[in-house]
């Protein structure tokens, strides 16, 4: 089942800065890359090309990790556990393109072309947000 | 890691990032196989990057377990330069008299750790970096 993000939780989700995630390689080692992401009807979305290693894993084992941290302030942080619900096709880049804006202020600069959009449904959050847990 | 770099040596740019009083995050994995990630103190020095911790906590137990870890070093001014470092646990230290997080306490606020809980253990975790992979390699 899904969870429900505090009020505190939403505000910090709005802020700017990448969501780390983590995911399992075949290996049973760990991947752990920053990404951009957004918050929007009580998912977590973010967008990659099809080649990469994270996506792949995803495909495998849906679970995924996020970790939100105030890059300024780095005892800002949640961790959110999550899993993979869908991904989609980002045709023409918009999803991209709508992230951009959200982190530089402008149009994406690189190619729009095979990019995917990914859907994370949150299933359970700690960190110093909501208070220790 | 098809093309990381085996890190003998971190490189410049990695060890400048290091020597900031940033926190690096640490990924275990569970029990049940999924990620946990943790941003804590830790220390790049003789090669090793050396972590500490309450034996209470989660982190390390996974990280006893599997002896494999990953973590990343972010550029706090430029979030997407970073460097994921995957490495092994080497050997876990016994903090009795708290002489490593003090030392760490030091790093990040200037100031000695607090006291100790009642039952809290300290545990110092020297790992040794194997590979490098991100924007800053």
């Amino acid at each position: 089942m899904a969870v429900e993000l505090s009020p505190k939780m939403q505000a910090f989700t709005q802020e700017v800065f990448p969501a780390i995630i983590g995911t399992n390689r075949k290996d049973g080692s760990v991947e752990i890359v920053p990404v951009w992401f957004e918050y929007k009807d009580g998912s977590f979305w973010i967008n990659g090309g099809t080649n990469r290693g994270w996506f792949k894993h995803l495909q495998r084992d849906p679970r995924i990790t996020l970790l939100l941290i105030d890059p300024k302030e780095m005892f800002r942080w949640a961790q959110v556990g999550g899993r993979m619900v869908n991904w989609a096709e980002d045709p023409g880049g918009d999803h991209i393109n709508h992230l951009s804006h959200r982190y530089l202020g402008r149009d994406y600069q690189n190619p729009r072309t095979g990019r995917i959009k990914i859907q994370i449904e949150p299933l359970r959050i700690n960190g110093s947000i909501d208070g220790w847990r | 890691m098809a093309g990381a770099k085996t890190a003998k040596a971190l490189n410049p740019a990695v060890q400048k990032l290091a020597a900031l009083p940033i926190l690096i995050v640490v990924a275990t994995k569970r029990a049940d196989g999924s990620v946990q990630l943790n941003p804590v103190w830790f220390e790049l020095k003789d090669g090793f990057i050396w972590l500490n911790s309450n034996t209470n906590r989660t982190w390390p137990k996974n990280l006893q377990r599997d002896r494999d870890v990953t973590m990343l070093l972010v550029d706090p001014k430029t979030p997407d330069r970073y460097a994921q470092i995957h490495g092994r646990l080497v050997s876990l230290i016994p903090d009795p008299k708290a002489e490593f997080i003090d030392r760490l306490s030091h790093r990040y606020t200037g100031k000695k750790f607090r006291e100790l809980e009642p039952g809290e253990h300290r545990v110092t975790l020297k790992i040794q970096p194997v590979t490098v992979t991100g924007q800053m390699v």
